[in-house]
């Protein structure tokens, strides 16, 4: 793991660890709430049958949609953290 | 043995990761007893056994406690709650977040030390730790040492009985969510679907992750009630804090020396509230994000000054006001706010709760068309009506409608029956001379009465289309 270089030119203090759990963790708990909030709506056995997709169980809708919002929101943690990073590296590092 | 810092350390250690990818280093937590020991050893008997216990529990023909999710009902003993029902979902929340704010002014990270799952769960799993591989010393050099028999057993065996645990756990909570007894019998008959399989095996890997291997770092990283409470500490808050002017300056001693001659404190630098600490940390150096009140250092710190002949107290549950010698303010303006908000939303919560109109009726209009001219020259609207019952009793209604002159109901039959908990849909056709229709869309009511239950009645407004008007 190379080392993370602030704009300053100092080493972040940020551990790997916490980079990752700043990605999938909130993330996380905004699938959660999105799901709850979202199903408590929509009955996923009625988005189906309108769509015409084949009868599935609840269980199963519920479990796409969480997954699925999980992804799209961790994608967006993932782009927040990407464009957070530095946006120049300091003259002294060499490549 | 007397000043090992290693915890200390390895916590250090695990916040400086920039120049190397380093895993963290292990934290070892010594075995402690004590009074807060054994209070928190309650709170996990009692939160755990409610846990694993309470979803096996029956009421009134189904599981007391369940929030189906599959039916989309959730059932609290007596109540039954539904999709509709979600603002008390809301309110709750409301709750729970004031009840946070409460707890936390008054008495600091106590839901860390005593109630958190991640701390509950993380307790008994280093307690299986301890079965199988030993004390803190032991632990300490088997993870040094090579990997012989000894340490495949002994090492194998915590995580075989960590994996089964979680396992166990997962199912249980998967039990909280659908009927637990289906849940047992589809997997003894082999019948779980793969959904049901995937989810008991995610909680229950989440289970082994957070509570066998990822530990402090769950309540260092990722809990956002670390990052705020010191919000909502204030100076009468109640923390856990080592009495400076007491224990300095520190160091060990002879039997016999009296410390004052000498110059030293109460604190005999012994480091048993370090080599105790979960997350690793060293109280003397002040209340710090880290620390999840769990009271260890106080339980160790006790024993150690009775075994020196001082006082207890050196660690100790305090307030700031209190070290700086003040007086600790128990009733103070914020806590008597939340407490009223409290008591308020709490309030409404159950009232509103308690007076519910246990019926439910909606109109659906049939969309395919607006409206449609029948054999009689009489326009017709059609609807399906969908009655929830949500009583623990069959219910019989009587349907009526009003709202337009000479509104004729084409329906099977005006009576219908729900059984307890049910859904009847109800097809049903409005008819009207044209000529009763001042606008093109009218708003009738549809009204269901109990036959069964005196007093319960709902009416509903629906909409009639008509021929826009001449």
């Amino acid at each position: 793991m190379s080392s993370k270089v602030t704009s300053l030119g100092k080493e972040s203090e940020i551990s790997q660890f916490q980079n990752l759990v700043s990605i999938f963790w909130p993330s996380f708990l905004v699938a959660s709430l999105g799901t709850i909030l979202f199903f408590a709506f929509f009955d996923p056995i009625e988005l189906a049958r309108i769509s015409g997709y084949p009868e599935t169980s609840r269980l199963a809708g519920y479990t796409v949609g969480f997954f699925f919002f999980w992804i799209l929101s961790a994608v967006s943690s993932g782009l927040t953290y990407y464009f957070r990073q530095p946006c120049h590296k300091p003259v002294s590092q060499s490549e | 043995m007397a000043n090992d810092n290693t915890n200390s350390k390895a916590a250090a250690k695990g916040s400086e990761n920039s120049e190397f990818y380093k895993k963290r280093e292990k934290i070892y937590p010594r075995e402690v007893h004590g009074i807060f020991a054994t209070l928190r050893n309650l709170a996990m008997i009692a939160l755990l056994g409610i846990f694993y216990v309470l979803p096996w529990f029956d009421y009134d023909g189904h599981q007391a406690i369940l929030f189906d999710l599959p039916a989309r009902k959730f059932y609290i003993f007596g109540w039954t709650f539904w999709p509709q029902d979600f603002i008390y979902l809301t309110a709750l929340l409301l709750i729970a977040a004031y009840a946070l704010f409460f707890f936390t002014t008054l008495a600091g990270r106590l839901w860390c030390g005593y109630a958190c799952p991640q701390t509950v769960w993380t307790e008994i799993f280093i307690w299986i730790e301890r079965k199988f591989e030993g004390s803190r010393q032991k632990q300490m050099k088997l993870d040094k040492g090579p990997w012989n028999a000894e340490r495949i057993l002994r090492t194998g065996g915590k995580h075989a009985a960590w994996l089964i645990f979680s396992l166990f756990t997962g199912f249980t909570f998967v039990g909280w969510f659908t009927p637990i007894d289906t849940l047992y019998s589809d997997i003894m008959t082999g019948n779980l679907s793969a959904w049901g399989i995937f989810w008991i095996l995610f909680y229950g890997f989440a289970t082994y992750g957070f509570a066998g291997l990822m530990r402090e770092q769950v309540c260092i990283y990722m809990c956002p009630y670390a990052r705020f409470q010191s919000v909502m500490f204030d100076k009468d808050t109640l923390l856990i804090a080592y009495d400076e002017e007491r224990g300095e300056p520190r160091g060990a001693r002879k039997k016999g020396i009296d410390a004052k001659e000498a110059g030293l404190g109460d604190c005999v630098n012994c480091g048993l509230c370090v080599q105790v600490c979960p997350t690793g940390i060293d109280i003397r150096n002040g209340l710090q994000y880290q620390c999840i009140g769990c009271a260890a250092c106080i339980d160790i710190c006790d024993e150690v000054m009775e075994k020196v002949n001082q006082p207890k107290g050196l660690v100790k549950y305090t307030t700031e006001h209190a070290l700086k010698g003040g007086q600790t303010h128990i009733m103070r303006p914020r806590i008597v706010v939340y407490a009223a908000l409290l008591i308020i939303i709490t309030g409404a919560l159950v009232y509103s709760v308690a007076t519910r109109t246990p019926l439910e009726l909606d109109i659906l209009r049939d969309r395919n068309a607006l409206y449609f001219e029948n054999d009689e020259g009489l326009i017709e609207n059609v609807y399906t009506l969908k009655v929830i019952n949500m009583t623990n009793q069959q219910q019989t209604y009587k349907l009526s409608v009003s709202g337009l002159e000479g509104l004729e109901m084409k329906i099977q039959s005006s009576e219908i029956t729900v059984e307890t908990g049910g859904v009847a849909e109800v097809p049903l056709r409005l008819a009207t001379d044209p000529e009763n229709l001042k606008t093109a869309s009218s708003v009738v009511n549809f009204t269901i009465e109990s036959l069964t239950t005196e007093g319960l009645s709902l009416t509903e407004p629906g909409r009639f289309l008509g021929p826009i008007s001449r």
